[in-house]
């Protein structure tokens, strides 16, 4: 019989699923704005900067909420990679990846209610949520209030380096993003990780 | 014969010749003595009836600022506003635009009869209801993509933002239309207000002018026909280059491998401005991650599948 423990509360989840299906909806108008082109699929032009803007303020709300709950739940400390041997639980967690899944080898670090990440997650979530995620919002803000920017860098238009910011930070979260749903099937089934993020708990 | 006192060698140009150009300064002085701010509070004579000579005065450093700055004022108004009380039908001898540019205002004139302004209001329109010949600069002489927004679209505020103004064109229309709020009307354009700072009216109320010596078209469209595909501008072919951007493009070169970069000196355009390598760089990173998440799947799948063939 599997082993069923409780680690993510309603909050977390709620918070995860918004933030996802905000992500989606930024990614998908974000890129219809970066490479508008009447020859492409896109979502139309106009319709996308509008989706974009309201989005882009929710995950501002979203995030300024996941920040607050997770300093008041001590959350925070989950993504905190824990010293000593953080290089090295990384290096196993990437060899698992690479190599010790294929042969059906066991998680090397399963979660527990104490810890719930494994180092490389905890590394990569720590660098995505507190690093990249920041940049996105505020380079967003400005671009939503070009006012902020500075008139003129390097020349040209002062919005140009809150701009080009904001897309590859922007990118650098939708890669992540990618290899983040592909790592959810790498659960005791396919799906066990998808529904650990809908009921809270997690089999093994 | 009227004199030229244009007499230059450049076309457009001012006249270069010291002695000339004392002559002009001395001749408009003699106007500008009464049609400015200073005439109007120190009349040079007594009989002066001011409240009449209020709707004209001008500002001599804005004309000599403007595309007709260096020609003397009676080559317009002729030689008998040389004397004064004027005559009744001064302004009725003001020479037409076309005298001077005559191949230009043939090429405008069949553009701006299909415009809005003519096909509703042809009477009541003359160049000067946009071009103020005394203030007006072509793009090309304002350089500076934001001035030449500012100057031209002044002119259609002039009206469109104006109940005044518009009704007194617009009176005569049956049924009489009242001036459309422009924000209510604009209020489907993204961003408006920074839309009307950063590029003109004309970008999206004309055509592209069919004539290339022409910058832009003067057929004015009115709203059912104006653009509205944003991606018109918003796009590595932005129509920007044909239009605002149009000298600026031809003198400028690529900038830190930016396509559009002659818009970038001003503005950055999202869909115009873009780096391609950065671009290529980005979607290359983009393939790979798919490409290695969808080999990792296929390899497990094909792993799983064996290690359940040999397990008992």
């Amino acid at each position: 019989m599997s082993h069923r423990v409780y680690l993510l509360p309603v909050w977390l989840r709620l918070w995860h699923w918004t933030n996802a299906a905000l992500m989606i909806v930024l990614a998908v108008t974000g890129a219809s704005l970066h490479f508008a082109d009447p020859a492409l699929m896109l979502v139309p032009f106009s319709a996308a900067a509008r989706l974009h803007n309201i989005a882009g303020l929710a995950l501002v709300a979203a995030y300024a909420f996941f920040v607050v709950a997770n300093i008041v739940s001590g959350n925070w400390w989950q993504y905190v990679p824990k010293q000593p041997g953080v290089l090295r639980r990384c290096w196993t967690q990437a060899v698992y990846y690479g190599w010790g899944i294929f042969r059906g080898a066991p998680h090397p670090y399963p979660p527990t209610v104490e810890t719930n990440f494994n180092a490389l997650q905890a590394v990569i979530y720590w660098l995505v949520m507190y690093a990249v995620m920041p940049v996105v919002v505020l380079s967003g803000l400005v671009f939503l209030f070009p006012d902020f920017a500075p008139q003129r860098v390097l020349g040209m238009d002062g919005l140009l380096p809150v701009a080009v910011v904001h897309y590859l930070a922007g990118a650098g979260i939708i890669l992540f993003m990618l290899a983040h749903i592909y790592l959810g099937t790498t659960g005791v089934r396919v799906t066990s990780l998808f529904k650990m993020m809908v009921t809270g708990w997690h089999e093994d | 014969m009227a004199v030229d006192s244009r007499a230059a060698d450049t076309k457009g140009a001012a006249p270069a010749d010291p002695a000339l150009l004392e002559k002009i300064a001395k001749s408009n002085a003699e106007c500008y003595a009464c049609h400015t701010e200073a005439g109007l509070k120190t009349p040079p004579r007594a009989d002066m009836d001011v409240a009449r000579l209020k709707p004209f005065i001008h500002d001599p450093k804005q004309f000599e600022a403007s595309n007709h700055a260096g020609m003397e004022c009676v080559v317009c108004h002729g030689q008998s506003a040389k004397t004064f009380p004027h005559v009744a039908t001064l302004r009725e001898q003001i020479s037409q635009c076309g005298e001077c540019h005559a191949q230009k205002a043939m090429r405008i004139e069949s553009q701006f009869d299909l415009s809005v302004h003519a096909v509703n209001l042809k009477e009541k329109f003359t160049c000067q209801t946009c071009h103020d010949p005394h203030v007006y600069r072509v793009a090309q002489k304002l350089g500076e993509p934001k001035k030449i927004v500012a100057q031209d679209n002044a002119m259609c505020i002039d009206c469109h933002n104006s109940d005044l103004r518009f009704a007194s064109f617009a009176e005569s229309l049956t049924p009489r239309k009242t001036r459309p709020d422009l924000d209510a009307l604009h209020a489907w354009l993204p961003n408006t207000r920074l839309h009307w700072q950063s590029v003109r009216c004309i970008e999206c109320h004309t055509p592209v002018s069919p004539v290339k010596s022409l910058g832009m078209s003067h057929e004015i469209q009115s709203k059912d026909k104006a653009e509205k595909n944003c991606v018109t501008c918003h796009s590595q072919d932005s129509a920007l280059r044909l239009r605002l951007y149009r000298s600026a493009q031809e003198t400028q070169l690529a900038q830190y491998g930016f396509v559009n970069s002659a818009i970038l000196d001003n503005a950055y355009v999202i869909g115009a401005t873009r780096n391609p390598t950065l671009d290529r760089i980005v979607l290359s990173l983009f393939a790979l991650t798919i490409l290695g998440l969808l080999g990792h799947a296929a390899v497990r799948v094909v792993a799983a599948l064996i290690r359940r063939r040999k397990s008992p």
